[in-house]
């Protein structure tokens, strides 16, 4: 790689890469996102990579590890271009037919293509409805580059946006920019990213630093560790734009270490920018110099945070501190430091190449632009969504999403992760909007989305949300620390059927504390899960306590396992499950369970056939004496 | 400690000083003579190597920045010429580049121009206290590698010791001598500990040989983060990947050589999430209990799993083939419930495709004890 020294040369480059140096046009597009590891897509790729060799095809045919494509319980995701013909589920073993019928004959191999509800098969990947709903403009590059390749960022226009800030624009343009354009923060809080830059910008001091928050401790949401592994470049581009416009000589990436693959893409993505003279001193032969270092977060939630994600950096133990004044002038080192999601960073370029006008042409009054979704739970379809903002959730819940799985109904919806509240069906009409979400006691956060049907429970839930934060809290403000291990001890007490009447009062006067008197945003949001849960689902949290009764039948202490002995074929199944070996008969006579023995791990539940369906969830007869601490 | 052992340093030895300019030179021989050192002066770098080849001092006092040889080439130096000489530098120019670069040649104290007589005369004072200590590790280590050719009974109750004593040497350890031989102490009943626990390794020699390898294999981490202090967390993250723990042993050292306490290291590591105290299972199986897989049944899987394998979440087999962790989203959160073995991702798997992997692993576990 030569060193590009101006804005032409980065041209001329692209030009290279369009024309003469050109990839070929077919290509094997083979998903490679954590996702689609998970389901063998590295054997996949491997096997077309030999069957492209065998069948002679290796010259004129592309074979493209690329970044993930969110539908990722179908994958492995593999796309033929040009004529974008969209396989589900791939093996390595249907490589062989792939490359002979598509590829050599134009041939589309039916029964890989996706089954629409009336069994038409489709073929095009913006057919499929999880995709046709979408407007996939920060995931679209996914597929089509290979992040471990900057040359493919280029080809497709990347850089040019930084080009463009460098050359034909002062700082204060770009800022102007992204200020009109009102780009609200993706992390959560949804705070204008414009008015921050500008904090720190104007913030005394020559040292300033900018911040990529790739901590993304939501649990339940996978969007930055997709655009991070799926195109690192997009991210990196966005923030030297940003350190361009608010004066910043550093730049630091956290990202969890849980993330390996976004690490390492990462890590090759700064080595080539600084290679092509992308990074570093005199950018683009600009004068302006600036460099980025990662750093892996050792997980806690709690180093999201911007003040601790800093401390952390420092090298110490990521705790928040009081906000007197903001990280924006006092962050980092004691400097003004700018901190924003991965998620805001990519929209960077995009805004600054296209206009604020374009950017603020979708979406709602106050939140513009699209925003990524990891949609997952009980729909039917499950992956991660890019939608416009003022999309409404039943649209996301069933055109997209496909509704409930398995012909159960809908409960909530939980977005905004620890922080936010579940939304009932009343309010699934609601558009995705900061403050809409927000009003409605939840929030938009950075993009979790749980659907949750009748087989879950909400007491249950909302100790899960309250269990989590009592763990990953730091523990360093009384408020948080207390508020929350007493509000998981009484949720514990009504979870095992020891709920005491007065238990939700307690519980709302806790969530008030919380709220009220918390050091950072952990605590102060701590008590959405439980407050939006006990609106809503206040009848469950009421049978638990009253009834010692779990309408759902999740809580362990509430139910047993029971064999229906009418329905039972003995079949050995669920005795061969059973890690206990709680489960006694004789095959082809009904089966029973040894409850003394039995865990309630539902192992049996889940390995008795659909048809059979004999084990059976029951209210326990009386809860049993398990202590809770 | 440290404090005591320096007080008791003595002061009838011999300094050198090495500054371009006359008036720190002669300020520093009135402050050193006070003390009853025998201080020797050079006005530049070739000057100074040819006095400490005559006068063998103690501690050399460098300037880093004069004409001539540089400070920096003077102590890449001074070890040929005796490798008992302790540097102190002192410059005008206190950056941290230069700290660092002084620091991997060996300096022992950094001081800042302007600076108080004080600030002299305790760094010498325990600059001559480590030369002393380096001098009796040096002649321990010689005595040892002795014994060890001379193919002693294994029972030798000191022999971890001693080859940690010839070890210490070629780390040139920041510590006394008694506090070396105290800290020694500790990994021995340490490596002893694992020893029996494990029951794996059956050869003490061995012990050793793993416990030197393994600070090597630190120093090379820390070398790599150019001995930051602020790159403590990464440290501790690049040890964990590569041993799946942090062994007590490799944790003090991190602590000797960043010089930062081992308190503050121990915070972080019970803090994070990522890091382990215990030794793990020959291999990491993990649970996920995000949100994605709480409401598809991760918490049964995980009773599954648990009930499996026999051991809790956070657990480590007797045997150490196992590990079971619960973690907080492993970012697939689209198949769950997710389990990770080894590292390699399972999306909502039945118990039977996990009964099969984890007695491939079992199997694989007893091969390698067989061939050992
Ligand atoms: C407890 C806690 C955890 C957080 N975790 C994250 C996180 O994982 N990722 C993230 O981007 N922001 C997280 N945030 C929000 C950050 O503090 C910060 O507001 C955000 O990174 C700013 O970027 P944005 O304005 O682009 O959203 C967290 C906040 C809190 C209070
Ligand atoms: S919640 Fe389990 S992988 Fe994300």
């Amino acid at each position: 790689m030569t060193k590009l020294n101006s804005a032409k040369d980065l041209a001329a480059l692209r030009e290279r890469l369009t024309t003469t140096h050109k990839r070929p046009d077919r290509c094997v597009a083979v998903c490679s996102g954590t996702g689609c590891l998970a389901t063998k897509a590295q054997v996949c790729a491997d096997a077309f990579a030999t069957e492209l060799q065998r069948q002679g095809l290796a010259g004129e045919v592309e074979l493209r590890r690329t970044g993930c494509y969110g539908f990722c319980e179908r994958g492995p995701v593999v796309v033929i271009q040009p004529e974008d013909v969209t396989y589900l589920g791939v093996k390595a073993s249907d490589a062989a037919e792939i490359v002979e019928s598509t590829l050599n004959q134009h041939q589309v191999v039916e029964r890989l293509l996706f089954k629409d509800d009336h069994g038409t098969r489709l073929q095009h990947l913006n057919d499929i409805p999880f995709y046709k709903y979408q407007t996939r403009l920060l995931l679209d590059a996914n597929t089509r580059i290979d992040p471990k390749r900057i040359d493919d960022y280029v080809a497709n226009g990347g850089y040019s946006a930084l080009s463009k800030a460098l050359f034909e624009m002062k700082p204060e343009e770009v800022l102007a920019v992204i200020k009109h354009a009102n780009l609200r923060g993706r992390g959560g809080g949804g705070f204008p990213a414009g008015t921050k830059w500008e904090t720190t910008r104007k913030a005394p001091g020559d040292i300033k630093y900018v911040l990529v928050n790739a901590d993304e401790g939501d649990p339940g949401a996978y969007m930055d560790r997709s655009l991070l592994e799926g195109n690192p470049h997009s991210i990196l581009e966005g923030l030297i734009i940003g350190a361009y416009t608010i004066g910043a000589c550093e730049g630091f990436i956290y990202v969890r270490q849980e993330y390996p693959l976004a690490v390492t893409n990462t890590l090759i993505a700064l080595d080539q920018a600084r290679e092509y003279g992308l990074l570093g001193r005199n950018i683009l032969g600009s004068g302006f110099d600036f460099d980025v270092t990662v750093h892996r977060g050792a997980g806690a939630f709690v180093s999201g945070e911007s003040s601790a994600l800093m401390t952390a950096i420092e090298g110490r133990v990521g705790q928040p501190r009081p906000k007197y004044i903001h990280t924006s002038v006092k962050g980092l080192f004691d400097r003004p430091s700018n901190l924003n999601n991965v998620e805001t960073w990519a929209n960077v370029p995009l805004i600054v190449n296209r206009g604020s006008d374009w950017f603020r042409s979708m979406g709602t009054e106050n939140s513009k632009g699209t925003k990524i979704f990891s949609l997952v739970g009980k729909v039917v379809n499950t992956g991660l969504v890019e939608v416009p903002m003022g999309i409404t959730l039943r649209d996301i819940v069933y055109k997209i999403g496909g509704g409930i799985r398995g012909n159960k109904k809908f409960k909530a919806v939980q977005t905004g992760g620890p922080s936010g509240g579940f939304l009932p069906e009343s309010l699934l009409d609601l558009p995705v909007d900061f403050d809409d979400l927000w009003n409605n006691g939840s929030m938009m956060g950075s993009g979790g989305m749980i659907v949750l049907d009748e087989d879950n429970c909400m007491v249950d839930s909302a100790r899960f949300y309250i269990d989590f934060l009592a763990h990953e809290g730091c523990g360093v403000c009384v408020p948080c620390r207390e508020g929350l291990r007493q509000s998981l001890h009484i949720l514990n007490n009504i979870v095992a059927g020891k709920g005491r009447e007065g238990d939700i009062e307690l519980l709302e006067e806790l969530c008030d504390l919380l709220t009220n008197a918390s050091r950072c945003a952990l605590g102060t949001s701590a008590s959405f899960p439980v407050m939006a849960a006990l609106k809503h689902y206040r009848d469950e949290f009421e049978a638990h306590i009253r009834d010692k009764r779990c309408p759902a039948r999740v809580c362990a202490d509430l139910i047993q396992y029971e064999i229906d002995q009418q329905k039972c074929v003995g079949c050995p199944l669920c005795a061969k499950s059973c890690p206990t070996k709680a489960i006694h008969g004789t095959p082809k006579k009904p089966y029973s369970i040894e409850q003394s023995l039995c865990i309630k791990c539902g192992a049996c539940h889940q390995v008795c056939p659909a048809k059979v369906q004999a084990v059976l969830k029951v209210p326990a007869l009386a809860p049993r004496a398990t202590t809770v601490s | 400690m440290v404090q005591t052992e320096a007080a008791k340093a003595p002061t009838n030895v011999d300094v050198l000083v090495i500054d371009d300019e006359e008036s720190v030179r002669e300020s520093c021989r009135h402050t050193l003579d006070l003390e009853g050192y025998r201080t020797h002066l050079a006005p530049d770098g070739l000057g100074g190597l040819k006095l400490a080849e005559e006068t063998r001092p103690r501690v050399a006092v460098v300037d880093l920045r004069m004409p001539g040889l540089s400070g920096i080439e003077v102590l890449e130096r001074l070890p040929a010429i005796d490798a008992r000489i302790v540097p102190v530098v002192i410059t005008g120019f206190g950056t941290v580049d230069n700290a660092v670069a002084s620091m991997k040649l060996g300096a022992f104290e950094f001081i800042t121009k302007p600076f108080e007589p004080a600030q002299l005369v305790d760094a010498v004072r325990r600059g001559v206290a480590r030369s002393l200590g380096r001098e009796h590790a040096m002649a321990t280590a010689e005595r040892a590698s002795a014994a060890a050719t001379a193919a002693r009974a294994p029972e030798e109750p000191d022999v971890i010791l001693k080859g940690l004593e010839a070890l210490s040497e070629g780390y040139a350890l920041g510590l006394t001598a008694s506090n070396l031989v105290e800290e020694l102490r500790q990994l021995e009943a340490e490596a002893k500990h694992h020893a029996e626990t494990l029951g794996q390794i059956k050869k003490r020699e061995k012990v050793i040989g793993d416990l030197v390898a393994d600070l090597r294999f630190v120093d090379a981490i820390i070398q790599k983060h150019d001995f930051r202090k602020n790159a403590l967390i990464q440290i501790l993250l690049d040890i964990q990947s590569k041993k799946h723990w942090l062994p007590r042993h490799a944790l003090m050292w991190v602590s000797r050589r960043l010089n930062v306490p081992l308190s503050r290291i121990y915070e972080i590591a019970n803090f994070y999430e990522a890091f382990s105290l215990t030794p793990q299972g020959a291999h990491l199986i993990q649970v996920c209990l995000g949100t994605a897989c709480h409401v598809r049944g991760g918490p049964l899987l995980l009773k599954q799993v648990s009930a499996v394998l026999g051991i809790g979440a956070g657990q480590t087999d007797p045997k150490g083939i196992f590990t079971l962790k619960s973690v907080n989203c492993l970012g697939c959160c689209a198949l769950a419930p997710v389990v990770t073995v080894d590292g390699r991702y399972y999306g909502n798997p039945d118990l039977r495709q996990l009964r099969e992997l984890f007695q491939a692993c079992e199997a694989e576990v007893a091969t390698e004890v067989a061939a050992s």
